[in-house]
């Protein structure tokens, strides 16, 4: 692959394009559809397509701070929002943003080698970032599974973490009152910092945020998906500066996957609607596993080029084209099947047009 | 005679009030522990349902499930008892389950606190200390169950007609002055509230009988009631259920048509005066059409029905015996025309498959508020024209005000039917500025991808190096900017395809 300056940035050329819009396309369906941001995706997506992975996150990370502006909007107009709790876990966040950046432009600029595929110049920030993504997606994808194949009990999620930690009493303890909680300072600066981290690394920090939000501080599900919206333009913002200084935002990616984004979260959401929630969760894990299987299929190459271990070349491709194909498998079959379901409930709607009257002559 | 509901803290002297009040009204007592243990029976683990909602208050699905299968199994108790005779209930502001039945008295008991401890350490044989103890776990338990289950404030004295404080009251003279209370005309029963009572009950019914089929406990499910027609609207995830929906209600007593509307979710429209052939009805189905709602109708008439238009006209038994001969014919009332057109409105959505079902309310403004379902997640409310025979300044004022009101109280975002129009209209200023944000994007990609090692020198090459705040700077401003016109654009593009 073609690369400008210093081979840092990828050559677009009209597929190359296309195929980023494809990837903010499918991003955004799964985003509307999980609830969550499509970073899991689209980056991964965009190393395979030769971009180097610190300039993926970078790219994707201003790309999520623009979408998140609008999303956490709506969310403050339905009260899903405790500004509060956000402002205070904002500060550690930063703190973590800023050492994800560090360590990030640290393997970059420390690293040399000719990165995954064609592209980056990185494979030590790839393979780091590969790790992170790996970890922390596996985990995930898991705990999805399991919620989804295990029978519903009907009672609420968990507490059993937050009373341990209430009990605990660790002074000083604020009180949240949007949130209905109370909370000690010295377990809310560990998750902020957690959140932040993972948002600057991998651009996911709402997959540690929103779950130890209701794990650990036992707030309502949608609050903690709102404020973690919130949390996110501030984060994305801080992190989208932090790597554009640090030179890694490619503005070019932002835009076109601003193009094929902002058009399927509206698609992804829709599709919650007709989809149960067990069946969500289990496509949505199913779909995280095999972005982890794509991203495993990588690291060899990685450790190749750090000279690790040693790989026969013919591989390389096979590991390359391996990792794609899963890659956007699970991403076009996740987003076929969502956009299949809500064809269908719309040609369903318009089967069952008039309201079923059943009258009943013989009422007692 | 009305409906008594005494509300009261345990260990306060409630209970025995309203049994001594049953007893010298010779009504029939009720009291919560009949309806948990009759929810029981039908599958509600109540005990497991309190810990839940009151310890974890994040609800999910099913948990709100079970939630509803209470409140339902509760209010078919209540009204069959009360259908029964006259009942004096006590519980925790169990008034909350009859929305709209205005033949209620509603009386809050404020106990003696010494006296209370006292009856509670004897109780629970335990010391002062640790009964008072467990009785501030107990209130707050409690509380948090009112809060979560009626979505009100069990000591907040608006929610009661009366308030009997036991520190300064017998509890015979408190037994004394409800009795005389209870016979004021304020509280007697008429025609329309006894149809919001039968509506309720049926309602009920019908929600317990969907939740006992196996295939469709786990749905989804909305159900209204109104003149024995009983409407259900499910997701369209569950379309395959509707069929199963009618064979389930088919033996439903006192139900004489079911209706099935498939829905993603539900709008509520408030207006005094219905018409299928307006634009207000045009503009709300047009949404509905949208969002896959079901819209459900709450006629609002501030000064209560017209003449000849009652809201339940339920013909009377014959009072004696046939005596034979030819009987004269009744000839039936014509409808008034609001009525007419209310009906005609509610078969025009059936019509479409948005019906929501529908329901008549008169009266002040927190009749309508009391007549909302707090269990329905309705997405907005919509408010047209009430108080329709003032002339139009009073009437603006009227629909605004009932507007802000309903806004202060609901969760769900309200507006007026004029708003909606202009939401649901794009006006010329809108295309204008929807061609010129496409033209900055526009503007913004020809320029990226023209100029693009300029940029990318900036963003990451030897002038960044040189200038290292440029590309922060051009980030900041660049990347909002087009996510706020781009984002502009596609709404826009959606709103003309109608498909936001």
């Amino acid at each position: 692959m073609d690369t400008l300056i210093g081979g840092m940035f990828p050559e677009i050329h009209l597929p190359m394009a296309l195929a980023v819009v494809l990837l903010g396309f499918i991003g955004g369906v799964l985003s509307g559809f999980i609830g969550s941001g499509g970073a899991f995706f689209m980056t991964p997506g965009m190393m395979n397509l030769g971009v180097s992975g610190v300039v993926a996150v970078a790219s994707n990370i201003t790309h999520k701070f623009g979408k998140a502006i609008i999303g956490s909007r709506k969310h403050a107009q339905m009260g899903n929002v405790d500004k509060r709790l956000a402002f205070f876990m904002l500060v550690t966040a930063l703190l973590g943003v800023r050492l994800a950046v560090w360590i990030n432009s640290l393997l970059f600029k420390g690293a040399g080698g000719s990165g995954h595929g064609e592209g980056g110049k990185s494979p030590a920030a790839d393979l780091y970032i590969s790790a992170i993504f790996i970890s922390i997606l596996t985990f995930v994808a898991l705990s999805m599974l399991k919620d989804a194949l295990r029978p519903s009990t009907g009672e609420g999620p968990s507490r059993k973490i937050a009373d341990f930690l209430g009990r605990l009493n660790l002074k000083p303890v604020i009180r949240f009152p949007v949130s209905d909680v109370e909370l000690s300072l010295w377990v809310l600066l560990p998750v902020g910092l957690a959140t932040g981290y993972l948002a600057g690394t991998i651009g996911v920090g709402g997959f540690i945020g929103v779950p130890a939000m209701i794990y650990i501080f036992g707030i309502p599900t949608a609050v903690a998906a709102g404020t973690e919206l919130f949390l996110a333009v501030f984060m994305g913002a801080f992190g989208a500066l932090n790597y554009a200084y640090e030179g890694f935002v490619d503005l070019r990616l932002t835009f076109l996957l601003f193009l094929g984004s902002l058009v399927g979260v509206h698609l992804g959401a829709y599709g919650v609607k007709v989809l149960s929630e067990r069946v969500i969760r289990l496509s949505t894990g199913i779909i995280i596993l095999l972005c982890v299987f794509s991203r495993a299929a990588a690291v060899p190459v990685y450790l190749a080029q750090l000279g690790k271990i040693r790989l026969d070349p013919a591989l390389i491709p096979v590991c390359n084209g391996a990792s794609t194909f899963l890659l956007f498998g699970a991403g076009i079959s996740g987003a076929g099947m969502i956009l299949y379901f809500v064809l269908k409930a719309h040609r369903e709607r318009r089967r069952i047009h008039t309201t079923l009257a059943v009258p009943r002559t013989q009422a007692g | 005679m009305p409906i008594i509901f005494i509300s009261s803290l345990p260990f306060g002297g409630g209970e025995r009030l309203a049994r001594r009040l049953a007893e010298r009204l010779g009504y029939g007592f009720l009291s919560r522990e009949d309806v948990v243990a009759k929810a029981t029976e039908y599958g509600v683990p109540v005990g497991k349902l309190e810990v839940a909602m009151v310890k974890r208050p994040a609800v999910q699905e099913r948990l709100a499930r079970l939630q509803e299968r209470y409140l339902a199994v509760a209010t078919a108790v209540l009204c069959e008892r009360a259908r029964e005779g006259d009942l004096v209930y006590y519980g925790r502001a169990g008034h909350h389950l009859l929305p709209g039945v205005s033949h209620v008295l509603r009386v809050h008991v404020i106990p003696d606190p010494v006296q209370r401890l006292e009856t509670a350490a004897q109780r629970i044989k335990l010391p002062e200390e640790k009964a008072r103890k467990f009785l501030a776990e107990v209130d707050g338990d409690i509380r948090a169950w009112v809060r979560f289950v009626h979505g009100v404030n069990l000591d907040d004295p608006t929610r009661y007609d009366y308030v009997v404080n036991l520190e300064r009251t017998s509890l015979e003279n408190a037994a004394s002055v409800l009795c005389t209370v209870a016979g004021l005309p304020d509280y007697q029963p008429t025609p329309a509230s006894r149809k919001v009572m039968e509506d309720r009950l049926l309602q009920a019914r019908a929600r317990i009988q969907l939740v006992l089929d196996e295939a469709l406990s786990e749905a989804d499910l909305t159900v209204r009631a109104s003149d024995g027609i009983v409407t259900v609207t499910y997701m369209p995830r569950q379309a395959h259920l509707a069929p199963r929906i009618a064979d389930v209600l088919k033996d439903l007593p006192e139900c004489r048509e079911v209706r099935c509307t498939m829905a993603s979710t539900n709008i509520l429209w408030i207006q005094e005066r219905f018409d299928p052939a307006s634009e207000a009805f045009r503009h709300v189905t047009e949404v509905a059409r949208r969002w896959g709602a079901a819209v459900e109708l709450l006629r609002y008439a501030p000064e209560g029905p017209e003449e000849g238009e009652e809201a339940a006209p339920t013909p009377a038994p014959p009072a004696g015996k046939a005596e034979g001969g030819v009987e004269d014919d009744v000839a039936e009332r014509p409808l008034p025309e609001a009525c007419r057109l209310f009906r005609q409105t509610l078969a025009a959505l059936v019509q479409r498959g948005q019906s929501g079902g529908a329901q008549v309310v008169s009266g002040s403004r927190d009749k309508v508020l009391g007549a909302i379902s707090p269990t329905i997640p309705y997405s907005l409310v919509i408010v047209g024209d009430v108080a329709a025979s003032k002339p139009a300044a009073v009437r603006t004022r009227a629909t605004r005000d009932l507007a802000a009101f309903l806004g202060q109280h609901l969760k769900a975002p309200v507006v007026s039917a004029a708003d909606l129009e202009q939401r649901l209209r794009i006006a010329p200023r809108e295309w204008v500025e929807g061609a010129a944000a496409l033209a900055v994007v526009l503007l913004g990609f020809a320029l990226l991808f023209t100029y693009q090692e300029t940029v990318l020198d900036l963003l990451g090459g030897p002038t960044h190096k040189r200038i290292p705040w440029a590309g922060p700077l051009l980030v900041a401003t660049v990347a909002p900017l087009v996510a706020f016109l781009y984002g502009k654009v596609a709404g826009l593009i959606l709103k003309a395809f109608k498909v936001e």
